[in-house]
């Protein structure tokens, strides 16, 4: 199996009076292409600050990060932007849609930034809103969903354009039991289409549940990794 | 491909928050408008007080003998032979853009009648050429104006009237120093009585026939001005090049614009200029504010929007950018729509004279000259054209901050920001 992310020592430390926190503590760990990976534990463990190191949107203290073969560490923002673009997609807590945009605006907008001809992004986004139950929400804006809907938007935003790796950042938090469902469904089915790897940090114990791998986090360490042999797509 | 995307996103962000937008645009606007209509009716003052300045100055353009402005003595005059060689050359030089022309021989002397004895200055004119020149006749109160053919007539100010204690068809008599040395009279009937509004002319200029001022100097074809009125007060620079050019070699002949014969009314127009400038500096570091206002509370607003932005593979400058964008937007929109607003309401509303005369009833003096009480704006493409810029320049300065910052972003702490 190849590797689609792998830390090595990976620390990184916030200077703060009158100790500096250490929220992610020398962790070392892969992932493989494909999986659908959880990392669970309390708050403040270093979740979303992993996430956020491995998708470049902050730099570690300390240690290296692949992303597939390319190391990112020293990589200048520009690089990081495009590594974005090109190869993550990111789903977070909030959905963080651009309310400015429609919900089909929102989720072509990686293509959009990729220079992908109009004819070509709107075919894959309604085929895509075809998939995962977006159909006749297109022109609607981010205001005017549901927070179901408005994640499916976003995790749609996050996989359109292929990405070989999504970040998911509590991605059920403020979602209910059948939307959180629902969306797992999508993210499952995605996963097992297009073989994009997944990587959770959550609280949820659906989530848990339904990851094919699931990192434990505590104070900034890996407290246990386990391997789960289910998937469980909702019929 | 991206820049379209910044710019509809840019765009789309102006529009979103109306509310907001409306308002900096409203508070612009209004500053703008403010800025056109204070700045045209400025220029459509400077514009009467020029006009009237050289009217009854020494025009737009002088020729006289070198010495003369700053000494204004007869002695330092412009003989005949040289009063023709000059008015051939500026007439057919200045032909194009020439209103009217006036001969004057000037001199300070002594007007006196039984009453008393007032100092004065005595101007000796051509009537029918300083009937086209000067609006001197438009100010008549009693009699006439000086015309053809009159010999020993007069034409004074009131004040003088009242202090020499003479009507129209009294006589007096004058006294000044002429050519030769001497001390000679002459004495002149009243053939009318004007009122300025400037007690300095209405208690000291007489215009009597240059004939007679000539014979009585013993200054026979002299003048100690000539003075000609353009179509316009910009060609005065070129005009006066262009007679220095032509007559550099007479030497006895200095040429002068309006600023140079006229310098209070240059200076006064200067400062009240400054003045002018300083206000419309206040006002436009108001609206700078107000786009500053409005372009960071945006993006503080926004902080985890621009985020994300960075998060799906904008870069920080091309967010930076975005932020710029909408200042831009906000501005550029705002600016042609206040400085249209600004035209319309001045032309709209003022076209034919914005009246003062509830403040200044008969009119004001500025800068040694007489202003009407009714001033038409005038609208100058130049300065049009450097509002526009500088309203662009200052909404581009103004953004600059706010693109910095959301250029800086630190996304992850952004993306933890409530919205």
């Amino acid at each position: 199996m190849k590797t689609a992310v792998r830390t090595t020592s990976l620390w990184k430390i916030y200077p703060q009076e009158p100790d500096p926190v250490e929220a992610v503590r020398g962790i070392s760990t892969e992932i493989e292409t494909g999986d659908f990976v959880a990392m669970a534990g309390p708050s403040g463990s270093g979740k979303t600050t992993m996430l956020n190191m491995i998708g470049g949107l902050t730099r570690p203290s300390r240690g290296q990060i692949w992303i597939g073969d390319r190391e990112i560490t020293e990589m200048s923002d520009k690089d990081l932007a495009q590594l974005r673009l090109e190869r993550i997609g990111f789903v977070f807590q909030s959905y963080n849609l651009l309310p400015v945009l429609t919900a089909l605006e929102n989720a072509e907008f990686t293509l959009l930034l990729s220079g992908i001809p109009k004819d070509e992004r709107r075919k894959k986004v309604l085929e895509l809103f075809n998939k995962i139950g977006l159909s006749g929400l297109e022109d609607r804006k981010p205001g005017k969903l549901s927070g179901g809907q408005q994640q499916r938007v976003a995790v749609a935003r996050a996989v359109v354009a292929n990405p070989a790796l999504i970040l998911a950042d509590e991605p059920t938090a403020n979602l209910d039991s059948k939307a959180s469902a629902d969306l797992l469904d999508v993210m499952e089915r995605l996963n097992q289409d297009h073989g994009t790897t997944f990587l959770f940090s959550t609280h949820d114990p659906r989530v848990m549940e339904r990851s094919r791998r699931l990192i434990t986090l505590v104070d900034g360490q890996i407290e246990s990794d386990e391997r789960r042999n289910h998937l469980s797509v909702s019929p | 491909m991206r820049l379209t995307v910044l710019l509809k996103l840019a765009m789309r962000s102006v529009g979103r928050n109306t509310r907001r937008s409306a308002l900096t645009s409203l508070a612009m606007v209004l500053g703008l408008a403010l800025l056109v209509f204070s700045r045209s009716l400025a220029e459509g003052a400077y514009d009467k007080m020029i006009d009237s300045g050289v009217r009854m100055g020494s025009g737009h353009i002088a020729i006289q003998a070198p010495e003369y402005l700053e000494t204004g003595k007869l002695e330092h005059r412009l003989e005949a032979g040289v009063v023709r060689l000059a008015s051939e050359v500026a007439n057919d030089v200045l032909r194009e853009s020439l209103l009217s022309w006036a001969p004057r021989l000037s001199v300070n002397g002594l007007a006196s009648s039984t009453a008393a004895a007032v100092p004065v200055r005595i101007e000796g004119v051509d009537p029918e050429l300083e009937r086209a020149f000067s609006d001197i006749e438009d100010k008549l109160q009693d009699g006439r104006y000086l015309e053809a053919g009159d010999r020993l007539h007069a034409y004074i100010g009131t004040e003088l009237a009242q202090r020499l204690d003479v009507q129209v068809g009294n006589r007096f008599v004058l006294t000044a120093q002429t050519s030769t040395g001497d001390v000679e009279g002459q004495l002149v009937r009243v053939a009318g009585i004007f009122q300025t509004g400037i007690p300095e002319v209405d208690q000291s200029l007489i215009h009597i026939p240059i004939d007679t001022a000539r014979e009585w100097l013993h200054t026979p074809g002299a003048t100690s001005t000539l003075a000609f009125l353009l179509n316009e007060s910009e060609l005065t620079d070129i005009g006066v090049e262009t007679l220095q050019l032509k007559l550099e070699n007479e030497r006895q002949i200095r040429v002068l614009g309006w600023r140079e014969s006229s310098p209070e009314l240059a200076a006064a127009i200067r400062l009240d200029s400054t003045g002018n400038y300083i206000f419309h500096s206040i006002l436009l570091a108001i609206i700078a504010l107000a786009i500053l206002n409005a372009v960071m509370i945006s993006v503080l607003g926004r902080r985890r929007e621009f985020g994300v932005l960075q998060a799906m593979g904008l870069t920080g400058v091309e967010t930076g950018f975005v932020v710029f964008l909408e200042g831009l937007f906000l501005t550029v929109i705002s600016g042609v729509a206040g400085i249209s607003a600004g035209l319309l309401f001045t032309w709209g509303f003022f076209r034919d004279g914005l009246d003062f005369s509830i403040f200044m009833e008969d009119g004001i003096e500025f800068g040694g000259q007489f202003m009407e009480p009714i001033i038409i704006p005038h609208f100058s493409v130049e300065q049009l054209l450097i509002s526009t810029f500088v309203v662009v320049t200052i909404g581009m300065i103004s953004s600059l901050y706010p693109a910095l910052r959301a250029s800086k972003l630190d996304v992850a702490e952004a993306m933890k920001f409530e919205q």
